[in-house]
């Protein structure tokens, strides 16, 4: 099937986020097409180049958001203003108005079962913020398809004017009421470029080649502005939307923000009236893309319990781990499995604790020195294996991590390793300093094989992917209760508080004194992570679910109903999960040889029903021929309209979440959340 | 799994509020915040864990980040320190330093970029001396026309070409320096203006020669290979290349002066109200500079030029053509300045257009039945002079350009950080 794969600052970009992630989803589903549609967020990015891109990538399409955007061109007519005619000026102040107003408006923050709670008044208030601000981006997107302009009516005088009533208005956000003229054209200006994806010709709706209209499916790579081209395909011709998130991007864009407020990022108008504005032109954005997404993939819970507070239907949300390659740690993994536990597994048998990973303020590494001077009393032959990995691996690292004192924290560790172990008589100190790489240490695989037991001391972490490599080595871990950790080791693995020397230290000595529970434990972690967070898991769930998607939420059924009526809400219709067989999914090639060969054998049981829908067939089949000269959809394929009916009415802002959604959700929410209890081993 | 029971010490045992002492821990935070979800996602990049949640009885972050974001004393007064405003004028100078020592100063737009002081100073004077260059080649290529004037013709026409080839050059890269917003980096320069730069051509080769072209059309010529184009009095030229330095100079002017009012302003009303006197000042500063740079070019390179032997003194309609063309290109300056190329392209045109039919009027009224179409040209230049008709072209259209600037260089649009494309 045809795949479009929307990213924004990500994937075909060198330094993007998620872009390993996305390398090997694509290479791993190449029976799939894939088009990637790339928003780029600096010059910067730009100028680092492109991934090597796979053979199943069709073709790649890339757009700014950034910089004054693509000249308006000889287009645009008239002196200064984009849009022309009365009648369109009277829509754009319309729609325009729509979304200031909700943009600017109090309320924040919506979560499902606050408003169950709450009365009825709150949550009208709330969907009816929602609604308006839906309503003015739509109204905008057909604004944009239908003539040129959007950008330069964006940054005129007219929608400066609309922002300043929005701010000036009653119930207004605080924040916004102080807002100056220099505040308002910033949020114009950001706003402009939030909204450049509605002006692009990707959507086929102006001529030209069908573009995301007629693929089969967006995978947006991030709920913000990367899921934007998403919404718009799947308002014009209905493409199912899914969403996938490692990191929540609306957390960053917070995270962002409170740095530049207080200055840690000297970047961009930092202003609390611009911040206020476009954190609330966010979540908006982020709240309209979980109600509408057919599928969410948080990457652990914790992205999932953002999701959830943003609005997120709970019965959409799948959590889909994060896959790493196991292979270059099978080796050590496999023989640390061989029982029984010998007496002194290392050569100079000294129980020995191996710390990977990047030294920053954010991992905590002093407080494992303090813990490791605490197991030195109980352990006196204990040593400590401080291994750096070098930031080059390509891992996308959460946003937190990563900070400026990450240079100096290293000789500070140092010299309170210094000052806690000093070096004894032989010259020997119980804690080494190493880096991958380097002579002793070759491969990262090397540095966990060093040690007994793996400890994780970080006082910020998200995904731990450390973790998740010292499990694929069958080593025994100690961590802090911080971020996905504990849904990640599951059981197989000792958690103890974060910045507790104590706790870390009697953990670490119960594990480095018994063997036989730790080499149990590192078994069982490495079971667990061999089928959970590998590769291959990843992209076979994603594959997974494309079909599932496909089959409930055909691409492009809606589109001539939508048409004819674009406001009425969708009705929660039973679906028909094979409604569309799956060869009109194939690329273009094949479905011809397909359907020459085996093409008029399905058509006998279904022909019937379509016969009194010819209408409707006829006119689908039309609006999906310009797409890429082969009809995918062949005319007898079902009529029915599909369980969409999730999208819009169901969202949980009206208050009755997931009450109809259908039962097939439940199987494999189990399989692949609820994982953990029973997952868990009990050494 | 957890082998430790929660320390004791972490909730229930102490007197002291948990969530006071987190507020007193991410104080900043929760000062600056502007949303509770910003708290949340700040306090759990701080540190924060399901565990110090639970300590503070609540049930998950977002929640805690709503009691903190409701109980944080918040900054009213954020945007009196990012501005503090001096509602006096006197006060500039005292703000824009204030701002750039603000955290969020970085994105002070008053500032062209943050660089080491020297590179600033530097970049600072090359942006002030670049539109004197034009002016100082051009008198260059004047003198040395002086000095040559008994060299052989072909040599002359070298210097000529290269002065103006140099003048040119120059010219275009002062005007193209002149946007003194900062601009993202890395932003891809923008395309060389082609029709402008032509137009621009255009009206100095007219200012330059149209005079003397006309008359020849009138007077039944003109005969190639016989009249060779007359050179045009010198202080035509200089005086043209000089008035580029007030018009650079009185645009970056306007174009600091309505950021600084960008700043302070509560509204957009108030903000045209205070931009448009400052408007008005930029436009008197050229009126009146520009004048008296003209007569002081002729002054100047007329008389040491003609050597006493031809004083041209500008005449009345002479003068005020040079000068009507000069207001013509600043308004075009402004306005292409701020982001209304189209209307600079369009008034600029215009006048050529309007140049240009005037001097085809006169030989497309040599074929028969069309002797009607040179009437009006000829009755104007026998009335006013040939230098009457660049007045009235240029004129108008800088009449019409500065009342469309006057509507829109007052509103608060035409002041993005960065000019809107096309």
């Amino acid at each position: 099937m045809r795949i479009a794969l929307l990213t924004e600052g990500g994937y075909p970009y060198l330094r993007g986020e998620s872009a390993l992630w996305c390398d090997r989803l694509l290479r791993g589903l190449d029976g799939h097409e894939f088009a990637v549609h790339a928003l780029s967020r600096s010059a910067r990015q730009e100028r680092a180049g492109w991934c090597e891109l796979p053979a199943n990538v069709t073709r790649v399409r890339t757009a700014p958001l950034w910089g004054p955007g693509e000249p308006a061109g000889e287009t645009v007519r008239g002196l200064g203003h984009g849009l022309h005619g009365r009648r369109e000026r009277r829509r754009f102040r319309e729609c325009f108005s729509l979304l200031a107003e909700a943009v600017c408006t109090a309320q924040y923050g919506v979560r499902a079962d606050a408003l169950r709670g709450a009365g009825a008044a709150v949550g009208a208030v709330v969907t009816s913020q929602a609604d308006r601000f839906a309503a003015g981006l739509y109204g905008l997107a057909e604004l944009a398809a239908e003539r040129d302009g959007l950008s330069a009516a964006l940054r005129s005088e007219q929608a400066v004017r609309i922002l300043q009533g929005a701010c000036r208005a009653p119930g207004a956000l605080r924040a916004a009421h102080a807002a100056r003229v220099e505040d308002l054209l910033a949020v114009a200006e950001r706003l402009e470029r939030a909204l450049r994806p509605l002006s692009l010709d990707w959507y086929g709706l102006r001529g030209g080649e069908a573009g995301l209209s007629a693929s089969d499916l967006c995978h947006a790579v991030g709920a913000g502005p990367a899921a934007l081209p998403g919404l718009l395909a799947h308002r014009a011709a209905g493409v199912p939307l899914l969403i996938t998130e490692y990191g929540v991007r609306l957390r960053a864009h917070y995270l962002a923000s409170a740095a530049g407020a207080t200055g840690a990022v000297a970047r961009g108008v930092a202003g609390a009236p611009v911040r206020a504005l476009l954190g609330s032109f966010q979540r908006l954005l982020t709240q309209e893309a979980y109600a509408r997404a057919h599928v969410i993939t948080p990457g652990n819970a914790h992205d999932r319990t953002w999701q959830e507070r943003c609005g997120a239907d709970r019965a959409r949300l799948r959590t889909v781990y994060p896959g790493m390659d196991p292979a270059p740690f099978d080796a050590v993994g496999e023989r640390s499995a061989d029982l029984p536990p010998r007496d002194g597994c290392r050569a100079d048998g000294a129980p020995t604790l191996v710390w990977a990973g990047r030294i920053g303020p954010a991992k905590d590494v002093s407080t494992l020195l303090h813990a490791f001077a605490r197991v030195r009393e109980t352990l006196p032959a204990a040593r400590l294996r401080i291994v750096e990995t070098g930031g080059s691996d390509g891992r996308s690292r959460p946003a937190a991590a990563g900070g400026d004192g990450d240079d100096a924290y290293l000789p500070l560790c140092r010299a309170l390793a210094a000052r806690l172990f000093p070096a004894d008589a032989g010259g020997a100190c119980p804690v080494a300093f190493d880096a991958v790489g380097s002579r002793t240490v070759p491969t990262l695989a090397d540095a966990y094989a060093a040690g007994d037991v793996v400890v994780l001391s970080s006082a910020v972490e998200g995904f731990p992917v450390s973790l998740v490599e010292a499990m694929f080595c069958g080593r025994a871990t100690v961590s802090t209760e911080v971020g996905a950790v504990r849904e990640v080791i599951g059981g197989t693995g000792l958690v103890v508080p974060p910045r507790d020397p104590r706790a870390l230290a009697e953990a670490c000595a119960a594990l480095l004194g018994d063997r036989t529970r730790a080499t149990r434990l590192g078994a069982a972690a490495r079971a667990r992570a061999l089928e959970l967070f590998t590769v291959r898991q990843n992209v076979e769930t994603f594959r997974a679910l494309y079909l599932e998607v496909l089959a409930r939420h055909p691409a492009g059924a809606r589109a001539a109903d939508r048409a004819q009526a674009p406001d009425e809400d969708d009705v929660a219709t039973p679906a028909h999960p094979f409604a569309r067989p799956a060869e009109s999914h194939l690329p273009g090639r094949w479905a011809g040889a397909t359907r020459r060969g085996a093409g008029t054998a399905p058509a006998g049981p279904e022909g019937g029903r379509s016969a009194g829908t010819t209408g409707r067939a006829g006119r689908r089949t039309t609006t999906r021929v310009p797409a890429g000269g082969a009809t995918h959809t062949p005319s007898w394929a079902g009529q029915d309209r599909p369980a969409d009916g999730l999208s819009a009415r169901n969202r949980p802002a009206d208050g009755l979440p997931a009450r109809n959604a259908p039962p097939w959700r439940a199987a494999p929410e189990r399989a692949a959340v609820g994982a953990e209890p029973e997952e868990a081993t009990t050494p | 799994m957890n082998t430790h029971p929660a320390p004791a010490d972490q909730g229930s045992g102490s007197s002291a509020d948990p969530v006071r002492v987190l507020l007193r821990r991410h104080s900043t935070l929760c000062e600056r915040a502007v949303d509770p979800l910003e708290i949340a996602a700040g306090l759990e990049a701080g540190g924060v864990t399901d565990r110090t949640v639970a300590s503070c009885r609540h049930r998950d972050v977002f929640s805690l980040a709503e009691e903190l974001y409701a109980r944080a004393p918040r900054r009213e007064d954020d945007a009196q320190d990012r501005t503090p405003v001096a509602p006096s004028a006197s006060g500039l100078g005292a703000r824009t330093e204030t701002g750039s020592g603000h955290p969020g100063g970085g994105a002070d737009p008053t500032l062209p970029a943050r660089g080491p002081v020297p590179a600033r100073l530097l970049s600072g004077a090359a942006a002030l001396g670049l539109p004197l260059l034009p002016g100082l080649l051009c008198a260059g290529t004047l003198a040395w026309l002086v000095l040559l004037e008994s060299a052989p013709p072909a040599l002359r026409a070298v210097v000529c070409a290269v002065g103006a080839g140099a003048v040119l050059g120059s010219g275009v890269a002062s005007v193209r320096a002149l946007p003194a917003t900062p601009r993202a980096a890395g932003m891809r320069p923008r395309p060389f203006p082609v029709l402008p730069f032509l137009c621009v051509c255009w009206l100095a080769g007219y200012a330059l020669y149209g005079d003397w072209l006309l008359r020849q059309l009138l007077g039944g010529g003109p005969e190639f290979p016989g009249s060779a184009p007359a050179p045009p009095p010198p202080g035509v030229p200089l005086g043209l290349t000089l008035a580029l330095a007030p018009a650079v100079w009185c645009a970056r002017w306007f174009a600091h002066a309505a950021r600084r009012k960008l700043a302070g302003c509560r509204s957009l009303e108030e903000f045209s109200a205070r931009v448009r006197p400052a408007l008005a000042l930029a436009l008197l500063a050229f009126a009146v500079s520009c004048p008296a740079l003209l007569w002081g070019a002729h002054t100047l390179a007329d008389g040491a030029y003609a050597g006493g032997e031809r004083v041209d003194v500008p005449a009345g309609p002479a003068f005020a053509a040079t000068a009507a063309v000069l207001l013509l290109l600043f308004a075009a300056l402004l306005l292409g300045a701020h982001g209304f190329r189209q209307a600079a392209r369009a008034g600029l045109l215009t006048a050529c257009a309007l140049e240009a039919a005037v001097l085809l009027s006169v030989p497309v009224a040599r074929l028969p039945w069309l002797q009607a179409l040179s009437r009006p040209v000829e009755a104007l230049v026998a009335h006013q002079g040939t230098a009457s008709v660049p007045l009235a072209a240029c004129g108008c259209a800088a009449l019409v350009l500065l009342a469309y600037a006057s509507i829109t260089l007052p509103r608060a649009s035409a002041h993005h950080r960065e000019a809107a494309p096309a």
